[in-house]
């Protein structure tokens, strides 16, 4: 994929039309709403499963543009990435290819918890993006303001429902229909800047907000709860201005590792990666933040923003007389911008030039872009289905931060899973959903749904209950499979080089749990390795056992039994973690197959909780009502539902599927009448 | 000793367990066979204890000598009844083995019957736990397994939650009495300790590559993880520092002052246990006393009198007579009879509203109309008849402590429902409870094991040692989730992206 050409822009706006006088009236069966991270991979997932699909958003050669940090992945990030890859998305393949800085975070903490992280370049990144969609078949980009989202009244049969209709555009008295809409606004839902004591509208730096339209069908036809949230962005500054022998080198790593299961390496040669620095805040930080508090409106404000991403004024506020981190990274091959990571902040511009001089490496900066702060909408996603539909909206999907998530890993990993939901949708097909024991997607997804979120949503690894089993090398045996036979988002190229590694690995660990010998063979075999032997354990000793231990690698295997394990060589690093990690993926089973059975009992969705006639404490029945868990699983998580009233659910679904299936057997006893009567007809 | 293991080794050749670096997570093998004491307890000659799962028949071999055959199925045989760590013969019994599927759960079952004597099933528990692959059952496990193998039918399907429901409560009340005292403060205590150690590895997992998040924290978690396995493996072996768990069915005395709570007392344990007097506000503290009511064992205690007094020591009397009658299996509400307002209707009324403020749920409790000689026998039987229309009233007993009129009818009343609790197995039976707590810990312990095994090699997995520690000491202590190890890495550290 990495030998791809990329179109240039030029051609790309060329194709694609900037007016839509004539697609007014047409009908699409799907229409994604905004281009950053969560929209182009909900729309490429969308045509990748086979709607026709349409992409709107404000300015074309802003499709996919990173808005703030030149980076992704990272420590819980790194999976989502890995996790979109599998399910054949873009971000992976566009960081392989716009990655200037290489590291895998945590390398020395275990394998279920490495971190690939990639420093990129913002020009590669969107041209890879952009000349990816316009690769896609049955995938049109608009440009225009969407000022309208057309929803019918609610249906008489089903109070509170809707259906979504379409959008129309401004200055545009003819809708665009469609069958699904899936809204990716970002920051830009009732989007306002705030830099020092000013505000003005808008989504981002030189973008106007999207139309208020939007936020009335949201809030006003639909009666969707919503709330604000806040985020910012440092200054930008200028390379040149800086005194980089003041700060710390932190090289990347020697061998990039591709985040794409497609791709063996990546675009940047080893030897040209960009460099990184390090260094540290110092008091007189402290001291001009102090100062200009008064010149800041957006640390007054008391709207949540992000606990783990936090401006640098609400850092020293919190944790005063500490020095803190500043990552000098880089913004590309060709510019002469530096991000300071650490240093989101919202003061006035010139109080901005004053903080940023405090730190030595910056003693003669100059600033480029000043930093600034946003406030946005943000829909509580526990109105959303596990296929992120608006429950009340048939055929409206929502991603990224409009859920209330921050990151273009969370945006990406929700733009999948919404396109390729609001496809199925607007062909007919049933909704898919993703299992938290099977992904990081399903984790980030089954909180925000059955959770909901106090502050903007970001993932850690400590959120996934079996972290050791959704590993970031192991992503495409979990979800590419799936991706294929179940959601189809997945091309068949990569599902057949997804199912010859699975295959391939099976072997090899048949291999190696079929090479035995006595721990004396093995020691004479390997005589560098110290093998704690307990005699009342082990009399034998597989391969896959003594791959276990810390210092063997697969290569010392593969050089005592060349003939068994070389047809495995390219898998060796997978095969290390595969048999250090099964034992305790073993043990975790029991626990996954009990979630997985708890979610496959599905709750629907129009239960009248208050007239249900089970026993349930009012209580509890405001929780489910206000919740609505679409599994059973779902409402054990629920705090405050009690086991008791757990049984009484599982009770009424049982009962339920017992009375379908009756009825189902009803229906084909039936049916076999029928036949047997028409061939009873046709003999006569 | 080498040649020994290879000869064992051709004897029972492909069982195995894996071996992870130096021993693999052994200890925390699939626990998937339960066990219970499903019998009542007190008077009875016989306790029947219950044991389901894949390791039912390992148990049943290792501990009635039936090594060398298979016992008949759905058969009752004679055995001695031993210990499988120490050989020790615990009791004769009968023992019954049911393959599955046809058993109550539907798994392979096992059903130890031994004598009744509270020594020899605390014994039997023991060393069931002992077994590999045992763990004790949590309230309505064999009901919920019978109900996910499909053996309940369908009227019993619809009494299940209410079943769970009555289980669980009396395990709360019975983990309400035991994290109360000495034991829960020192599970509490390893419980917060966990959940920070467990917050330090997450919070170096996940932020230690951008945060200023020192690799000090880890070797303090080194420090803590040890100690508290030190401290719980401590505790595992020595029996003296555990709190005496009271037996018997906690029954409470309560109500307001001077209604003659203390006198109850001395009727019931005749003899003058606590102290009675004229003056309102005499008893102060708990005042406790075992007795035996027809056999079953009880917990009777006495408490303050319920009302608003600037009295710093009473005040203390009424919060903890409050804390008992949340704590009771049942509830002996005290009115004073020639109290009540003389007309009918105002007297039902009355009584609701005094036990509304007496009891936090009603199902549990009797209500006792003492000093009924200084009524008239007519007031009395006009009473009786009255509030014996009353819906929603519990039952009414009428005595005189004074003059023992009435005893007898609320004796035989007590009776009853004691009889029906120790029909419950779960409401009392502290080693039940012990036995459970045992097995949790011993777990724990394990999983810090792992926490040590793995703290160079892979950090991932040493984590997940110390998730599962917690888990372990989470069914004693109440579940974590994410969200609050997450708030504690944010109280603790400074992150940033």
């Amino acid at each position: 994929m990495l030998t791809k050409k990329i179109v240039p822009l030029q051609s790309f706006l060329s194709v694609v039309s900037r007016r839509a006088g004539h697609l007014a009236g047409r009908h699409y069966d799907v229409i994604v709403v905004g281009g950053g991270h969560a929209g182009t991979e909900a729309a490429a997932a969308a045509a990748r499963v086979g709607a026709e699909t349409l992409l709107v958003t404000q300015k074309i050669h802003t499709i996919g543009v990173l808005s703030c940090n030149p980076s992704l992945g990272g420590v819980g990030k790194g999976q989502l990435v890995k996790e979109v890859d599998a399910l054949d998305g873009l971000c992976g393949r566009a960081g392989d290819w716009a990655g200037i800085y290489f590291s895998i975070l945590n390398r020395r903490k275990g394998p279920a918890v490495w971190g690939p992280r990639a420093q990129l370049d913002r020009q590669r990144y969107r041209e890879f993006i952009q000349s990816e969609l316009l690769c896609t078949p049955r995938l049109t980009v608009l440009e225009g303001a969407v000022e309208e989202l057309m929803v019918t009244d609610a249906n008489p049969q089903e109070p509170g429902r809707h259906r979504v209709t379409g959008i129309r555009l401004a200055n545009d008295s003819d809708p665009i229909l469609a069958s699904s809409v899936v809204l990716t606004t970002g920051t830009f839902l009732s989007g306002s800047l705030f830099m020092g004591r000013t505000t003005s509208p808008g989504g981002r730096i030189g973008d106007a907000p999207s139309s208020a339209g939007i936020s009335n069908t949201l809030r006003d036809r639909l009666g969707l709860r919503m709330g604000r949230l806040k985020t910012g962005t440092p200054p930008r500054i200028l390379k040149d201005s800086v005194d980089f022998s003041l700060a710390k080198f932190q090289p990347p790593d020697s061998i990039p590792s591709p985040f794409s299961f497609l791709n063996t390496h990546v675009r940047c040669k080893p030897e040209e990666q960009q460099s990184c620095y390090l260094t540290y805040t110092t008091p007189g930080v402290e001291r001009v933040v102090r100062e200009t508090l008064h010149l800041n409106c957006h640390v007054q404000q008391d709207t949540k923003g992000p606990r783990y991403c936090p401006s640098i004024e609400s850092r020293v506020l919190r944790f005063p007389g500490r020095s803190h981190q500043v990552w000098l990274e880089p913004e590309g091959v060709n510019s002469d911008l530096l991000y300071p990571q650490g240093l989101t902040m919202t003061m006035p511009p010139e109080m901005q030039l004053r903080l940023i001089r405090e730190i030595p490496p910056f003693h003669r900066a100059e600033i480029h872009t000043p930093g600034y702060g946003v406030h946005y909408d943000y829909v509580c996603p526990t109105q959303l289905s596990p296929a992120l539909q608006v429950k009340s909206a048939q055929g409206l999907f929502l991603a990224g931060q409009i859920n209330g998530t921050t990151g273009y890993e969370e945006a990406a990993a929700q733009g999948v899973w919404a396109g390729a939901n609001a496809a199925r949708s607007a062909l007919s097909m049933p909704p898919v959903t993703l299992s938290r024991t099977e992904s990081y997607i399903g984790v980030l997804i089954d909180d925000l749904v059955t959770r909901g979120v106090t502050e903007p949503y970001r993932m850690f690894t400590s959120r996934a209950e079996f972290r050791t089993s959704l590993r970031p090398d192991n992503a495409d045996l979990r979800l590419t499979l799936k991706g294929f036979e179940e959601v189809g988002c997945v091309s068949s190229f990569r599902y057949q080089e997804t199912v010859r590694v699975r295959d391939s690995l099976q072997e090899a660990l048949t291999a190696l749990q079929s090479l035995t010998m006595s721990p004396p063979a093995w020691r004479k075999k390997l005589p560098d390795i110290r093998m704690i032997v307990r005699y009342f354990v082990c009399l034998f000793f597989s391969g896959m056992e003594v791959l276990q231990y810390q210092d063997v690698s697969f290569e010392m295997l593969e050089s005592v039994f060349p003939e068994c394990l070389s047809p495995y060589k390219e898998f060796s690093q997978r095969l290390k973690i595969e048999a250090v990690y099964r034992p305790h993926c073993e043990l975790q089973k029991r626990d996954i197959e009990r979630i997985q059975r708890e979610e496959n009992m599905s709750l629907p969705q129009d239960i009248d909780y208050f007239s249900l006639p089970v026993s349930l404490s009012v209580e509890v029945r405001q929780i489910l009502d206000r919740v609505r868990p679409s599994t059973l699983g779902a409402a054990t998580r629920l705090p405050g539902v009690t086991p008791a009233a757990i049984v009484h659910l599982l009770n009424y679904v049982w009962h339920k599927g017992q009375k379908e299936k009756r009825a189902h057997k009803r229906q084909l006893h039936q049916k076999e009448d029928r036949e047997e009567e028409l061939s009873a007809r046709n003999a006569s | 000793r080498y040649f020994f293991a290879l000869a064992s080794c051709r004897l029972t050749p492909p069982h195995r367990r894996l071996c992870t670096g130096d021993g693999g997570p052994a200890g925390l093998a699939d626990a998937q066979t339960v066990f219970a004491l499903s019998s009542g307890y007190g008077r009875c000659g016989v306790a029947v204890i219950r044991v389901s799962g894949p390791a039912s028949m390992t148990a049943l071999r290792s501990m009635a000598g039936l090594k060398h055959r298979l016992p008949p199925p759905r058969t009752a045989l004679l055995r001695s009844i031993t210990d499988p760590r120490t050989e020790e013969v615990l009791d004769r019994g009968l023992v019954l083995w049911f393959p599955g599927p046809h058993s109550f759960t539907g798994e392979d079952s096992a059903e130890f019957h031994v004598h009744g004597g509270p020594a020899v099933i605390a014994a039997v528990l023991q060393a069931l736990g002992s077994v590999p692959g045992m763990r004790p059952a949590e309230a309505g496990e064999f009901t919920r397994r019978a109900f996910q193998a499909g053996k309940l039918g369908l009227t019993e399907v619809e009494g299940l939650g209410d079943l769970i429901h009555a289980e669980t409560e009396a395990q709360r009340r019975q983990a309400l009495r035991q994290m109360s005292g000495e034991l829960g403060r020192l599970y509490q205590d390893w419980s917060r300790k966990l959940k920070r150690c467990l917050a330090h590895v997450e919070a170096f997992i996940d932020f230690s590559e951008d945060e200023l998040i020192e690799d000090g924290v880890l070797n303090q978690v080194d420090t803590s993880v040890l100690n508290l396995q030190t401290e719980i493996e401590r505790h595992l072996k020595d029996e003296r520092r555990g709190e005496r768990l009271r037996s018997g069915v906690q029954v409470v005395i309560a109500g307001a002052t001077n209604a003659g709570k203390s006198s109850l007392l001395n009727t019931l344990c005749q003899r003058p246990a606590a102290i009675v007097s004229p003056i309102a506000g005499t008893t102060r503290d708990v005042v406790e006393t075992a007795l035996d009511v027809g056999g079953f064992p009880i917990l009777l205690s006495d408490t303050a009198g319920l009302r608003d007094s600037p009295d710093l020591v009473e005040r203390e009397g009424v919060r903890r007579a409050r804390e008992r009658v949340e704590q009771a299996d049942l509830t002996l509400v005290v009115v004073d009879g020639s109290h009540l307002p003389p007309d009918d209707g105002e007297a039902a009324v009355f009584l609701q509203d005094h036990l509304s403020g007496v009891l936090p749920t009603q199902d549990q409790c009797l209500l006792v109309l003492n000093k009924v000689d200084l009524l008239t026998e007519e007031t009395k039987q006009k009473l009786e008849a009255d509030l014996s229309r009353v819906p929603g009233l519990p039952p009414l007993c009428f005595i005189s402590c004074h003059t023992n009129e009435g005893l007898q009818h609320f004796l035989t009343e007590l009776h009853n429902r004691v009889k029906t609790l120790c029909g419950d197995p779960l409401s009392g039976a502290p080693t039940l409870t012990q036995a459970r707590h045992r097995a949790h810990l011993q777990q724990c312990v394990a999983a810090l094991a792992q926490y040590q095994r793995y703290r160079d090699a892979d950090l991932a997995l040493a984590a997940e040692g110390v998730r599962l520690a917690l888990t372990g000491l989470g069914r004693i202590t109440g579940r974590v989730g994410a969200e609050e190890i997450l708030d504690i890495i944010f109280k603790d550290f400074c992150i940033g992206k």
